[in-house]
This record gives C-alpha cells, structure tokens and sequence, in this order.
C-alpha cells in the first residue's frame, strides 16, 4: 500500500502545475538551494573542526552540548512558522479498503522528508568527528551523533503534534509556546541556566552511552502520541487545518464608501487580505519588513557600504508594496472572472491597484522616520528609495504582474510558498532591485554619491509627474492581457 | 441583440467553436444544449469577452463585446465559482454588488425580498462565508448576483446542475418572469433537456463547436431532441 502513496504523490508532485510549467522557478529556486546547501557545507566542516578553537578555555563538547538545548527551542520556533505540515490528501483513500493506520504511518513518516531534519546535520557531523570523537571515542560520537539526530526527529513530531493540535485546542498550543518563551526569557534573566542544564544533559551521553535509549523512547512515546491523535480524527472535516472560520466583523470603512466604485474595491481588497492566510502571512512579516533597518542601522562597519544603503531603504519602503504589486491580479485569480464581466470600469481598477500600493509604501515611509535616530542620511535614502518605489517601479510592476498568470492558492501560508510564481515575479527582481543599487554604487564609484541619489529620485518625479499617462498606458496593456491572465487563472 | 458574427476558437489546432452566424433577438430565451465538449461554455465565454476569440465578432446592441464594455451594465451572468467572491458573506457580496451598480439600499432590500423564496432561508444571516457554503448554495448566490442589477441579458451556464429540486422549480418561475414580466433577453445552457425546453422558446443544439439543430420550441421539441442525444 505504502508503495501506491509514494507513487500518487510523486506523480501529483510532477504534474503540479508549478513543477511542470516553470522551468525559470525550477532552475533559480535549485540554484539558491544548491548555493545554502554548499555554504552549510563548508561552514558546517569549517565550525567543525576548528570549535575548540574558538572557546579555547572550555571543553569543547561540553561547551557545544551546553547550546544543544537553545538550538531545539530556536528550532522548534523557526518550524513552527515555517514548516509544513504533511498533507497528504487523504480523503480519496478514506472509503478504499485500506487500513487507517497504514494511511497514518505514511503520513508522518512523510514529514521525516522535511529538510529541516537533515541540514543541521552539515554542522553536527563535523562536530561528532573533530570533537567528540576526539575528545572521547568514535563509540561516543556515534552515540552522541545518532541521539541528537533522534531528538531532532522526535522535535519533527512533536511540531507535528502541536500544530494538529492547533486545530482542535488553540489554547494548548499557546501555553506551549508561553512555556518556551517563558524559559528562553528566565534563562536569560539567569534564573535559570538551560546552557548548564544542556551541558549535564549531553554530557551524561558520553559518560554514559547507555543512555541512547533515552531519545529513543522519546522518539517511539511521541510517534504514538501521534498516531493514536490522529486515528481518533480521521474524518477529513477534523483533519483540515483551516476549518469553516467564523466570519469577522469587518465594519465597511466609511472613508471608504464615499471614493465610490474605487473605494468599494479597495475595501474587498482589504478582506481578501484579511480573510487568507497567504496574505495574512505577509501582514504578519510586516514588522519584519519595517525592523528591517535594525539589524544594520546600528552597526556602523555597515554604514560605509553603497549597495546596502541602497537596498535597506528600497526594502523598507518598498518591501511590502513589491509584494502586493508582483501578485497584484493573481491574488484575485479565484474571481478574476467576476472582476471582468461585472460593471466595473477597468481603468479605475487598474488604478486603483497603484493607489493602493502608494498608500502602502507611504504608510512604510512614514512609519520608519524614526530611524533618523541613526542619522540624517538614513532618512534621506528611505526618501530617495521611496520617491523611486512609487514612481518607477510600481509602474513597471504594474506592467510585469500583468504577464503573471498562475493561478494562487490564497489558503497557504506564504514562507517557501512559490506557488502562483512566474517568470515575471524572478524577473522584476531586476528593476526592483538590481537597477537602483548599480545606479548609485556606479555614481558613488566616481565619488558623485548624491549625483546617484539625485537621478535616482529624479526618475521617481517623473514617474509620478506622469502618473496619468503611464497608467494609461499600463491600463491598455492590462486590458490586451486580460484574456491571457483569465485563462490561466481558470486551470486550477 | 445579440449577434454572434464568425466566430472561431482554436485551441491547440483543434477547433472547438466556430459559428457563421447566431443571432439572439431581444426578449428572447435562448437554450444551449450540447454534450460536453461541444462549445457551450466557450460560446458564453466569447460573449463575455472572457476569451479572446480566433477569428469574428459578437455585437451587444450594436457594439461589438470586445472593444466597449457598454454591455456590462445590462448583461448579467453566472457561469462558475470564478464568478463570485467567495471570501465575503453573501451579504457582503450583495452589498458590493449594490454599490457598483449604484443600487439604492431600498432596491438592495427589495431584490434580496425578493429573493427570499428563492435562497430557501439557507443564504442570508447565516455567518458564514461564500466559500463555506455548500455547491447548490453557492450557485443560489451567483444567480442572484447575476440578477442584482435587473439586467436586459442573463446568462447562465447549467444553472440547474447541483440545485435542489424546490429550488430547481423556483428558478424555472423566476426565469419564466423574467421572460414575460421584463422581456429579458435569457441564454441558458443545460444538461437536462426537460428544464430547457420548459424554459427556453428557442433552443440550439451545439456539436463540435457548430450549431446542429436551432429550433423553435414545440410541443414535439423535447422528443426531437431526445431522439438527437439518444446512442
């Protein structure tokens, strides 16, 4: 049996439109994989073998044990957010003579293929044969290797768990993460010590190898735990994640209601991107996109550097707006129909799609002036970015997301999401990105850096000097596409 | 009203619509019928301007679909789930509807009245949002959407499919008023021959992309066409 699921999803995997129509994605996504993939390799092997180096005073496995314990918590969380959940769509099987726990014991073992399970290998292998196996015996690194993997393993299943859980006990899942946090935060107020705790904990594996049986068991108790979770919810209205929701109450806006037809869309807008996960997902990184400058702004080893200057201003400003324009129409594939025979004029749509990406990179804009706080300059290329952001390139993302026409799935999350990607998303990374950073790191090259900026956000006056024109223009093309766009839209 | 000029559809060199000549006169209903594959949806899709056809033109009151979007204001339509919004609540998609057609909130009240027959208690304050109600329900809305701006030109593609039968019978009435009380121009299509010829006083039989039989409904119309479908 299990060898039919593996053949069912391979072929879905295969035949999923993304994987057979987007050679672009494919190649660049497996470029940027095999890249991280090599450089935790090397970084991997380098960390290593020259650990003991770094913490000269201590021992160095007792020291690489004692932040084993923050590396499952830190892991748990980033999976949390990140991982998907085994889906497999299991209700074609549901009414076949198959037994229930042959489905199940597929579907977790399933999870086992996610790569979060593996990539941290690249570091522990290395540690396992440059230190423990040194400062112990190869015996102890094999034990200590294959303990921490199981634990990896068993966090796999755990994060299983606690998001099935989600479904049917939110509550339980908060207290979950109230609890990690909460010793993360103790921990670091020195109430007390998980890096010690970690220490005695991994430590005891050398000493005592027979303790392996101890992730083994943990291993088997949360399989279990799972299985027998999930067989008491086999019936697929359980097992779906997102379930009938309750609706919201979101009140029209009356400022809204009186721009008319324009405003009327933009209010559906807006519940589109409150109602989907896809793009509520993206609401939630907002303050990623605005905090971004902080991970920089306060180093000044940074401050010297062109390109980055350049970039952190387009992403602040205009992260969230390249964003909304790259899907611009396909967030709106599932009733791009209904857009196109219902009495909506089509040009105050297509406008309606720069206002409202103007009225996101100004609200990113405005709320990160207080980064003045790390200097003038700052302040003058978020303005330069910005002024380029709403000028030029939502024109010509505006023009690029009309070549989009894949179909979006707005039910998933959005991290490692590319479903609903094409050519033309990779494609305007180009002006989005690329172009403005050469412009400037070329005038800056010849010692003329606010000549750059200058005819950086010169070009943005322009652009929006000639708003009308250009979405005239834009408008027309949108309108040449339409059938295109629609068509793809429809294959689902 | 409507005049369907030499339209062709090629996908992948194979030509799955192509009609010399149609045209559906004002107040007319108009049935579409045809086994899949035979270019029903593609028909309505042309006269959407939802597909770019081949070769031809289709002239809405004098203007042709493609070049003017004139036809908007009076043609309403429903073909699938891609017509509706299904992340609002019915409500809130009725309101929508309302305020871009420039719908008082007294017509608004008065076309979801009268209605109420029609979504059978099953559509209005029942929280919940399009996408979780069930197909049959789902279809109630799209039609009704269809009708919210009392529209001269409907069309519907298979609307009795996955309706109840009550509801079948009330939408039969509501179409045969709309008929007779506002001279509606209807193109329905429709698997089931019994609701079409009830319904419709012309009905055209597509085949491979090209009209087979255009009849006027009689008494013998339903046998005829019955003979036609039969293997």
């Amino acid at each position: 049996m299990i060898k039919w699921f593996i053949i069912h999803q391979w072929k879905q995997t295969k035949r999923s439109t993304i994987f057979q129509k987007n050679v672009v994605v494919n190649i660049v996504l497996g470029f940027f994989i095999t890249i991280i993939f090599l450089e935790f390799l090397i970084g991997g092997g380098y960390l290593g073998a020259e650990w003991h180096t770094i913490f000269p005073d201590d021992h160095p496995v007792t020291k690489f044990n004692s932040i084993l314990l923050y590396y499952f918590a830190i892991d748990f969380i980033i999976r949390f957010f990140i991982q998907n959940l085994p889906v497999m769509s299991i209700q074609p099987y549901l009414h076949l003579p198959i037994k229930k726990s042959s489905i199940i014991n597929y579907l977790l073992s399933k999870s086992l293929l996610s790569i979060f399970n593996y990539f941290p290998l690249m570091v522990l292998i290395p540690i396992a044969i440059f230190q423990v196996s040194v400062a112990y015996s190869n015996m102890v690194a094999v034990v200590w290797i294959i303990s921490v993997f199981l634990l990896m393993l068993s966090m796999n299943f755990l994060l299983v768990y606690v998001k099935k859980q989600l479904v049917v006990n939110a509550k339980i899942v908060g207290f979950f993460g109230l609890f990690i946090v909460g010793l993360l935060v103790m921990d670091s107020y020195g109430i007390i010590s998980m890096a010690n705790l970690s220490a005695v904990v991994f430590d005891e594996l050398a000493t005592n190898p027979v303790m392996i049986v101890i992730p083994i068991i943990f291993l088997i108790v949360i399989y279990r735990i799972n299985f027998s979770f999930l067989k008491d919810r086999m019936y697929p209205e359980e097992l779906r994640v997102g379930k009938a929701k309750k609706v919201d109450a979101i009140s029209d806006i009356k400022y809204l209601k009186r721009l008319g037809q324009t405003g009327e869309i933009i209010g559906v807008e807006l519940k589109l991107f409150l109602r989907h996960k896809r793009t509520k997902s993206i609401l939630y990184m907002t303050p990623l996109f605005l905090l971004y400058g902080l991970f920089f702004y306060p180093q000044e080893s940074y401050q010297d550097i062109a390109f980055l200057k350049i970039f952190i201003g387009w992403f602040i400003t205009g992260g969230l707006m390249y964003n909304y324009l790259n899907f611009a129409f396909t967030y709106e594939s599932n009733y791009f129909d209904a857009i196109l025979t219902h009495d909506i004029d089509m040009h105050r749509y297509f406008k309606m799609k720069f206002v409202v990406a103007l009225a996101v990179s100004s609200f990113c804009f405005v709320a990160t002036i207080p980064y003045v706080f790390f200097g003038l300059e700052v302040l003058l290329f978020h303005a330069v970015m910005y002024l380029y952001n709403i000028g030029m390139l939502s024109f010509v993302l505006l023009y690029m997301a009309t070549f989009n026409k894949n179909r979006m799935d707005l039910s998933k999350g959005a991290a490692f999401n590319y479903q609903g990607m094409g050519a033309s998303n990779w494609l305007s990374m180009i002006p989005a990105m690329l172009f403005p950073v050469l412009l400037y790191v070329l005038f800056d090259w010849f010692g003329l850096p606010y000549l750059g900026l200058a005819v950086i956000s010169l070009g943005g006056i322009l652009g929006l000097l000639f708003s009308r024109v250009l979405i005239d223009y834009l408008a027309k093309q949108f309108l040449s596409r339409k059938y295109k766009m629609a068509e793809g839209f429809r294959l689902r | 009203m409507i005049e369907v000029k030499n339209i062709t559809k090629v996908y992948n060199g194979i030509t799955v619509l192509n009609i010399p000549k149609l045209s559906i006169k004002k107040g007319e209903s108009f049935g579409l019928v045809g086994n899949n594959g035979a270019g029903k949806t593609t028909l309505f899709r042309c006269i959407l301007d939802l597909i770019r056809s081949n070769t031809g033109e289709i002239i809405s009151e004098k203007l042709d679909v493609s070049k003017s979007s004139e036809w908007k204001s009076y043609t309403g339509s429903y073909l699938d789930e891609g017509f509706v919004i299904d992340f609002l609540t019915p409500e809130e998609y009725f309101q929508f509807l309302a305020n871009i057609n420039g719908l008082s909130k007294g017509d608004l009240d008065d076309f979801l009245n009268d209605f109420k027959d029609f979504f059978n208690g099953e559509i209005l304050g029942k929280k919940k949002y399009i996408r979780d109600l069930s197909s049959g329900n789902q279809k109630k809305v799209g039609i009704a959407a269809a009708l919210i701006a009392k529209p001269d030109v409907l069309i519907l593609d298979e609307p009795f499919n996955s309706l109840d039968p009550s509801t079948q019978i009330r939408l039969k009435k509501v179409l045969k008023k709309l008929h007779d009380d506002a001279n509606v121009t209807m193109l329905i299509s429709s698997h089931d021959l019994n609701h079409v010829t009830e319904v419709c006083e012309r009905i055209v039989v597509l085949h491979e992309g090209g009209i087979a039989h255009d009849i006027h409904t009689e008494k013998d119309t339903l046998k005829i066409l019955e003979e036609y479908f039969a293997v």
